[in-house]
């Protein structure tokens, strides 16, 4: 589904990614891991098309498309979804509307009607029970006076509307309590099958014990240094991030 | 009288202000007379405002002092077609329409005109009644920079609009005004007062169109005064054609719980400059403020508020939304003073502009003077471009650029637009704002 080959990026005139490779296969859970820095957030937004993000090599593709030749908003249409570590508060639009404007862009990529305003509203309604958020959400401002976990919470919430084939998830768990992380826990297992993918970004091995890997890969100075399964998680989790840097060093 | 302060020589013994000389000299006498005297003779001494002077310093006067004015006329040549006419009320709201062609108000010749509630009354009948009323509502509050042209106004007006507001009115009173000419070079010195008894309420729209292409040098002055328990919401709307020239200054003087809302919305123009002074006299009054100024094209817009606390437990807060594009340039200055004494004031400075093209320019300058402790305020400007992160927030959620955009120009003026009470005129206000905004079309969609 998604093949990363060599990937270089450049960030504000420094290198911070230096040749990604990674493939990730419908059905799979990847989990991201690595210290602060280390190039996660980076990735993230690049393949979601961050425009100052300067594309120094490698190639990207997305179900045999060239990613990287893609605007953001086609990538999304395409059925690719980030969810923001920090996820961006815009005051006086909508947050329902967003998400009708996202839903609607989305189908009309595929050639689809503009969805029905009452299928629509019962969609939204129904995840957002899963998500257990209020419904006064739905007419505030996007994430406007948000705490940090309804951010969140409402990242997986327009990931379940949205429904897309990968969904990258950048440090989705961080600053969660343990009944958020549970509730956000479910809204991504919920998306599991067998014809999408997911990619967690994470710090921490916790967000692990929740969404189970397939494939764990570590991320430093840029490079993917080890990758490994479920245990890889829990070895690092034991020994640190210093670990992985040393054994590549040796 | 004070001696000369700083005074604008550059514009001393301009075309313009021996013009505006002559036109008093010409005026005949009446019961106001002495006050206006006093106005003229302070006006003369200061001068026209430069921009040496605070609030001018980004509007210059040159191109329009070196001009000559006679009055423009009193009524148009031919019937009236405002070219700019904007519907500003549905027929839902009721609403009834007095219409002031360059200052001149056109009454039925009643005496007891009265609107849904609000009495209506030409300033010229009402100087004869009562010429101490009068001096009371005509005397500056101050006597800076910011009023400068209010003094000419005061010297130089001939008749005006008196409303008298003394019970609960529910429906909106529009004041359209109406600028117009038959040639180049005339001035109009459009006064109206709104004066709102103790615990009356009403709504007022000041609605600035003009007729045909030439207009006069527009130099209006309006003031609200607000009694006891009394609410005012005032909407002044500037919609006349890139030839006009617009000095405009709103007075605002609010008594004991006495609640003002105020809206400025600029929409058309070459130069328009509004000033707003307002004082807090007594506590428990509140003035909420709003002002949106769009720089379309090569429009210039000065817009300069100071808003004065002088008595204990006054609110005031002031949201400013400024739009630049083209080669426009907007301009807003509001300051707030606290005086000595007026302890337990709480003040909100809200002023953030949105620049749409690289030659437009916006500068926004909030500012405070607090003479008391025990004080709430707080201000803030920011001007930027479109922000970079919740466009690529959206562009990451499919939504495409054009719509991105338009959705968040039209979020950053939402706070102002929301704010305003009539529906109609909030509609008819976006209609005419909507065309001067990148991607109209996009834009329609989300109202």
């Amino acid at each position: 589904m998604l093949k990363i080959s060599e990937l270089s990026a450049r960030v504000a005139g420094k290198e911070l990614l230096k040749g990604i490779n990674l493939e990730v296969n419908a059905g799979e859970v990847h989990a991201i891991m690595g210290p602060n820095g280390s190039g996660k957030s980076t990735l993230a937004q690049a393949l979601a098309g961050r425009e100052d993000y300067e594309i120094t090599g490698g190639s990207v593709t997305f179900e045999g498309r060239d990613l990287l030749a893609l605007p953001a908003e086609e990538r999304a249409r395409a059925g690719l979804f980030l969810g923001f570590q920090y996820p961006v508060e815009i005051p006086g639009v909508n947050n329902v509307y967003l998400l009708k404007a996202a839903l609607n862009a989305k189908r009309k990529a595929a050639g689809e009607p503009e969805v029905d305003a009452f299928e629509f509203l019962a969609l939204v309604k129904q995840k957002m029970k899963l998500m257990h958020m209020s419904e006064a959400f739905l007419t505030r401002g996007v994430n406007e006076g948000f705490s940090g976990g309804e951010k969140k919470r409402n990242e997986v919430l327009q990931m379940l509307v949205l429904e897309p084939k990968l969904a990258i998830l950048d440090e989705t768990d961080s600053g969660l309590d343990i009944d958020a992380l549970k509730v956000v826990s479910t809204g991504v297992n919920s998306l599991r099958d067998p014809r999408r993918a997911v990619v967690l970004v994470t710090h921490y091995q916790r967000l692990l014990d929740y969404i189970v890997p397939d494939k764990v890969h570590v991320l430093a100075g840029g490079r993917i240094l080890m990758s490994g399964d479920r245990s890889l998680a829990l070895e690092l989790e034991r020994r640190g991030y210093d670990w992985v840097q040393g054994a590549q060093v040796a | 009288m004070s001696p000369v302060v700083q005074s604008s020589t550059a514009a001393k013994g301009s075309p313009a202000l021996r013009s505006f000389e002559q036109q008093w000299f010409a005026r005949a006498a009446d019961p106001l007379s002495a006050l206006r005297e006093r106005a003229m003779e302070r006006f003369l001494q200061l001068g026209l405002p430069s921009q040496h002077d605070e609030s001018w310093r980004y509007t210059s006067l040159k191109k329009l002092s070196a001009q000559s004015y006679v009055d423009a006329p009193r009524a148009p040549s031919g019937g009236l077609q405002p070219t700019a006419q904007l519907c500003l009320l549905g027929e839902d709201e009721r609403a009834a329409t007095v219409l002031v062609v360059n200052g001149y108000p056109v009454l039925p010749q009643r005496m007891d005109l009265s609107i849904n509630g609000i009495e209506i009354n030409s300033l010229q009948e009402v100087s004869r009644a009562d010429r101490r009323l009068m001096s009371s509502f005509l005397e500056p509050l101050s006597d800076g920079e910011i009023g400068r042209w209010r003094l000419l106004n005061t010297a130089l007006f001939v008749d005006g609009l008196y409303l008298k507001v003394s019970t609960r009115v529910e429906t909106p009173l529009v004041i359209l005004h109406v600028a117009t000419a038959d040639h180049p070079g005339t001035a109009a010195h459009p006064r109206v007062i709104i004066d709102a008894l103790p615990g009356s309420s009403a709504t007022i729209i000041e609605h600035y169109v003009q007729d045909g292409p030439d207009t006069p040098l527009f130099n209006s002055a309006s003031l609200i005064s607000l009694e006891r328990d009394s609410s005012i919401e005032h909407y002044r709307v500037f919609a006349t054609d890139q030839r006009t020239n617009h000095l405009d200054s709103l007075e605002v003087r609010q008594a004991r719980d006495s609640r003002c809302r105020q809206f400025t919305i600029v929409l058309g123009g070459g130069l328009t400059r509004c000033s707003l002074e307002a004082q807090l006299n007594e506590p428990g009054a509140e003035l909420e403020s709003y002002a949106l100024l769009v720089g379309h094209e090569e429009r210039h817009v000065d817009c300069a508020n100071v808003v004065r606390h002088a008595a204990k437990h006054t609110q005031s807060r002031q949201i400013a939304r400024t739009i630049a594009s083209g080669t426009s340039r907007v301009v807003i200055n509001s300051k707030v003073v606290v005086d000595a004494g007026a302890a337990g004031t709480e003040s909100q400075q809200s002023c953030r502009g949105l620049l749409l093209s690289p030659s437009a320019e916006i500068d926004s300058r909030p500012q405070l003077e607090i003479h008391t402790d025990e004080v709430k305020c707080s201000h803030g400007a920011t001007t930027g471009r479109l922000d970079p992160n919740m466009l690529f927030y959206m562009l990451s959620r499919g939504l495409d650029r054009e719509t991105a955009q338009s959705l968040l120009i039209y979020a950053f003026l939402a706070d102002v637009l929301t704010g305003m009470s009539v529906p109609s005129a909030r509609h008819a206000i976006e209609n005419a704002l909507i065309p001067q905004l990148p991607d109209p079309q996009v834009l329609r969609k989300f109202r």
